[in-house]
């Protein structure tokens, strides 16, 4: 059965979204070389076409490798709209998650997630007015020995919590 | 058994998140982390909304029996279901089963547990309908988790076959019941004129004819023709099925017609008080006695639906029992493909019962296409088979079996007059 109109802008959102994040970097001073674009625009074509594959979670990283790889020191204001663009994307991709190509995006569902990406989206300003606070202020000791320590809890408690199955019955 | 699973939409987010960390004390740059700060909340909403109940699903219809193109409501409900906040249900196309959404899929936010989630149906052609076989997937908050998908059985649907328009204003040739509308050929207490005689003992003082009883000078009455029912005995032949069936809403094949018409017929005898029977020719050998009123036309339409075609292993056409009194009108629904209902028929004419013949094969009808056979071969067998079909409807013509093609209104009209003519005249039976 034909998708429907929902659905296709669901699609180019996840497909094009990641490109704009990724574009930009040359609002920031460092445009992404013509690989990397082809790259990410595959990938995000065919995280539109797959919208629970892993190309997601590959052309998001993508792009944030390139905003680390690319942009040394690079707090820059077009961050704010990349983290936009890419939680766009995913906030779409979740959308298309729900059942297959035939189901029909009800505007409560798309509303509740439109909420729920801009409360989300609050703590990407938050970050960054930080970072920028705290730029020219001395790194403490161990500071980013503290972080990775942070980041591999945060990765372990949530490998735990992925792991956990309850079993439940289903009637017939 | 089922359980709650991690949806790809949280592992990408927990992905994203660690790795923007990660990459972010990696290369010492806070920027990595604005961009996963947003990942990092979802992923930590999402994980912490894990549901804790053990959901089960259901399906209900509102209604188990159904006419053929009505629809009902198909009712998906969640049970323990606190914290699933998305409910999606994808049925699979089951013949002559419409759906509404037409793909059959559908989703929402389900707010209240005590909601259902409605999905429209409507079976398309007679018989027992069962839909198709159902995916159901819940979704809790934050689409952290997912339930299923799990299969779903429908309940089965008995379709009723839908009636085929038909009135007749013909009388019936031989009515031999009690208390009917049909005017028979016995004197009675009718209101139909059947003469003027002398009064009788017993006879009713309002039947006298006071003009004749003062010209003659001796008192007369008038006579009336007593009016009866009649029994009538719908045969269907279900010994094949010719042509496709296009359901409710296209073209028929041969037994669509002939349920179909039977259904019609039925209901029109039932209506004007006429006795109605039911005899299937066919696998199931399916008999309803005679009787009438509206709870034995829901009996006779329920065999309808579960008439099925086929050629029973010991058909024997003069072991067929019809239980057809003499007098009854018998009506046969056939497509004249088989030489076991020419023998049936030909040996209710031998017995002297008023029958017709309803041809009921399609004109369009095709040969079906079966691997291995080629078309043309397919072409000539099928021309042969209609030009035996035309030897048999001959053979019936000689024998005075009159055939009608079922064309709705009046079909049996015309025939019914014409027994009714012929049933004045004297006759002998056989049997």
């Amino acid at each position: 059965m034909r998708a429907r109109t929902s659905t296709w802008v669901l699609r180019v959102l996840v497909a094009l979204s990641p490109l704009a994040a990724l574009l930009c970097t040359a609002g920031a001073g460092e445009g992404a070389p013509g690989w990397l674009v082809v790259l990410v625009l595959v990938l995000g074509l065919g995280w539109a076409a797959f919208p629970e594959s892993v190309a997601g979670a590959a052309v998001i990283v993508a792009v944030i490798v390139w905003w680390g790889v690319g942009l040394r020191e690079g707090l820059d204001v077009w961050a704010l709209p990349a983290a936009a663009a890419l939680l766009a994307a995913h906030v779409a991709a979740v959308l298309l998650s729900y059942g297959p190509p035939q189901l029909q995006l009800d505007g409560p569902t798309f509303w509740l997630w439109v909420r729920r990406g801009a409360s989300v989206y609050l703590a990407a300003p938050l970050v960054f007015g930080l970072a920028v606070w705290v730029r020219d202020q001395p790194a403490p000791d161990g500071m980013w020995a503290v972080g990775l320590a942070a980041a591999l809890a945060a990765m372990l408690a949530a490998s735990v919590m992925l792991a956990r199955r309850d079993g439940v019955g289903v009637e017939r | 058994m089922t359980s709650w699973q991690a949806t790809p939409a949280l592992g990408r987010a927990v992905i994203v998140a660690a790795a923007a960390l990660a990459l972010a004390v990696v290369f010492g740059d806070p920027v990595l982390v604005v961009l996963g700060a947003p990942f990092a909340i979802s992923a930590a909403i999402g994980l912490c909304l894990l549901p804790r109940t053990e959901p089960s699903v259901s399906v209900q219809l509102d209604h188990r029996t159904l006419h053929e193109g009505q629809g009902t409501v198909s009712r998906l409900r969640v049970r323990d279901g606190a914290g699933v906040e998305h409910v999606a249900r994808v049925s699979g196309q089951a013949p002559y089963v419409a759906l509404h959404p037409a793909g059959g899929v559908v989703g929402r936010l389900l707010r209240d547990p005590s909601q259902s989630l409605d999905l429209e149906l409507s079976p398309r052609r007679w018989g027992p309908r069962r839909p198709a076989i159902e995916l159901v997937a819940l979704t809790s908050r934050w689409a952290g988790w997912r339930w299923g998908p799990v299969d779903l059985v429908g309940s089965l649907v008995q379709t009723l076959p839908g009636r085929a328009p038909f009135d007749s204003r013909a009388e019936m040739p031989q009515p031999q019941g009690l208390v009917g509308a049909h005017r028979s050929r016995r004197v009675g207490s009718g209101s139909e004129f059947s003469g003027i005689r002398p009064f009788a003992v017993g006879d009713r003082l309002r039947r006298i004819n006071w003009r004749v009883s003062l010209r003659t000078g001796d008192l007369h009455v008038v006579s009336t023709r007593a009016e009866e029912d009649s029994a009538v005995l719908v045969l269907l032949d279900a010994l094949g099925d010719y042509g496709s069936s296009g359901g409710v809403d296209g073209d028929p094949s041969s037994l669509d017609l002939g349920v179909r018409a039977a259904a019609g017929l039925a209901e029109h005898f039932s209506r004007t008080g006429d006795r109605v029977g039911l005899r299937v020719v066919g696998p199931s050998g399916q008999f309803v006695g005679y009787g009438a009123g509206a709870r034995h036309h829901r009996v006779l339409l329920g065999t309808l639906a579960e008439v099925r075609p086929g050629i029973p292993p010991d058909l024997a056409a003069d072991r067929i029992k019809l239980r057809a009194a003499p007098g009854t009108v018998v009506v046969v629904l056939t497509p004249l493909l088989d030489e076991a209902m020419l023998l049936v028929i030909a040996t209710l004419v031998r017995r002297g019962l008023p029958i017709m013949v309803v041809d009921t094969l399609p004109p369009d009808v095709r040969p079906a296409e079966r691997p291995g056979v080629a078309k043309d071969v397919a072409d000539l067998a099928w021309r042969m088979r209609r030009m035996e079909r035309d030897d048999l409807l001959d053979s019936l013509a000689a024998t005075g079996c009159p055939v009608v093609v079922w064309r709705g209104p009046g079909t049996v009209d015309e025939v019914l007059r014409r027994l009714a003519r012929r049933a004045q005249l004297p006759q002998v039976g056989a049997r």
